[in-house]
């Protein structure tokens, strides 16, 4: 049994921290020999979100119950349905918690309230929260669906396979870096480059221009660059889309080649 | 989370491109009816194609949804330094759902609290590796073609990693 206290400082001795999301340290106590340790919360210094950070250590680290001054409701929700207890209003050194909370005194301190979801409530909100989740991944993933198909639908009573393939010439370099390029051009739901390779294969584009259309849809974003850039720094997105381009390519040739085999 | 982009701007996303197509659709079918009821039956061909495994890939959504969570996803990133902690990103690549801007904040903290650029590079390339849409997938290509491209896509997003990590720490 393992919980984790907000701290204001590295030992047992320290304040329990006021905040869960930003408190400076987390000890993680072991409740059989009362062995601890103190972490560094990664989160300390930020002070935008909602403990996300705080969250992924305590989850990480296999916490079976978190004692905090305050936690906000997200990093609650977040914490009880990875099964952890949360334990908020706490007060005190972190020593002093931990002993109250190990003979069970803890829990009946007025002001401090514990959150856990149990049994049959945890399995009823987990499934009810899954469900709803997936309905909205799906449903957001329709209408674009659909507009692709539609678009497919047009293009094909105005295309001919002439015209096409005036595009797609054959040749497996140029069709290769063709499809590369639409698929780097193009972005969202990956369910989307699918129909349009499949449908691509049907005019009698090569199974080359597919796969790098295919691949590089996810794996290179020129429309997603800025935001790519601004997240993790200029030079990582260039490197990375630059190398997944080229490697786009090379995986088509090879894929293609061993189904040939 | 912090990182969800307003809800009124995401709808108004994922409609503005349907909206657009069916617009065309109207201009098309004021001028050549006979060409808009054909783009019609074409799209119903497509739709009918895709129908059963469209439902397989809503019931793999909602199982993926029951067993992982974001947080617990993210938990696997950047932990671990090494081959253990490259595996780790690769699977949290395969099993990470949902548009990508709502990882760019997670990836943004996770690399300012250490984690490499081959983990993050890692990360972003096994993404193209899609579970739940691998019912969409057979259909259209079938399976002999998944397995091998699902293979390939592994490694290269291995591959990926390997190259963006050693360019990235040359300049640094």
């Amino acid at each position: 049994m393992k919980i984790a206290v907000s701290a204001d400082g590295p030992d047992l001795n320290a304040k329990v921290g006021f905040r869960f999301g930003t408190s400076k340290y987390f000890i993680i106590i072991d409740q059989d020999t009362m062995d601890f340790e103190a972490i560094a919360n990664p989160g300390a210094s930020t002070y935008q979100g909602s403990g996300v950070q705080a969250v992924v250590l305590v989850i990480s680290k296999k916490i079976d119950t978190v004692l905090t001054g305050y936690c906000s409701p997200i990093a609650i929700s977040h914490l009880t349905v990875n099964g952890i207890q949360v334990l908020s209003g706490v007060k005190g050194t972190v020593g002093e918690v931990a002993r109250m909370y190990k003979k069970g005194k803890l829990q009946r301190q007025p002001g401090v309230e514990s959150r856990l979801e149990t049994g049959a409530n945890k399995i009823e909100r987990t499934l009810i929260h899954a469900l709803k989740n997936s309905a909205n991944q799906f449903i957001r993933l329709l209408p674009v669906l659909t507009g692709v198909v539609l678009l497919i639908g047009l293009f094909s009573s105005f295309m001919s396979k002439e015209l096409l393939s005036s595009v797609f010439s054959g040749n497996i370099v140029t069709d290769t870096l063709l499809g590369a390029c639409l698929g780097s051009i193009f972005a969202g739901n990956p369910i989307n480059s699918y129909i349009i390779g499949g449908e691509l294969l049907e005019y009698g584009i090569s199974l080359f221009a597919v796969t790098a259309l295919i691949i590089s849809w996810v794996t290179v974003g020129i429309v997603q660059l800025p935001a790519e850039m601004a997240a993790l720094g200029r030079r990582f997105a260039l490197v990375r889309n630059t190398v997944s381009f080229a490697l786009a390519l090379v995986i088509a040739i090879l894929t293609v080649a061993v189904i040939g085999v | 989370m912090s990182n969800k982009i307003p809800r009124k701007q995401s709808i108004m996303r994922i409609i503005y491109f349907p909206a657009s197509v069916i617009a065309v659709y109207g201009i098309i079918f004021a001028f050549m009816p006979e060409r808009a009821f054909l783009a019609i039956k074409s799209s119903g061909i497509i739709f009918s194609n895709i129908i059963i495994p469209l439902f397989l890939v809503f019931i793999l959504i909602i199982v993926l949804n029951l067993f992982l969570k974001p947080t617990y996803i993210a938990s696997f990133l950047g932990k671990e330094a090494g081959i253990k902690g490259i595996i780790l990103s690769m699977t949290a690549g395969i099993i990470s759902t949902g548009p990508i801007y709502v990882w760019y904040p997670i990836l943004k903290e996770l690399k300012e609290k250490g984690a490499g650029s081959s983990s993050i590079a890692v990360f972003l390339n096994s993404r193209a590796i899609k579970p739940f849409l691998l019912p969409i997938m057979i259909s259209y290509f079938g399976c002999l073609y998944v397995a091998i491209l699902t293979v390939f896509t592994i490694t290269g997003s291995l591959v990926a990693g390997y190259i963006v990590g050693a360019l990235m720490e040359k300049k640094t």
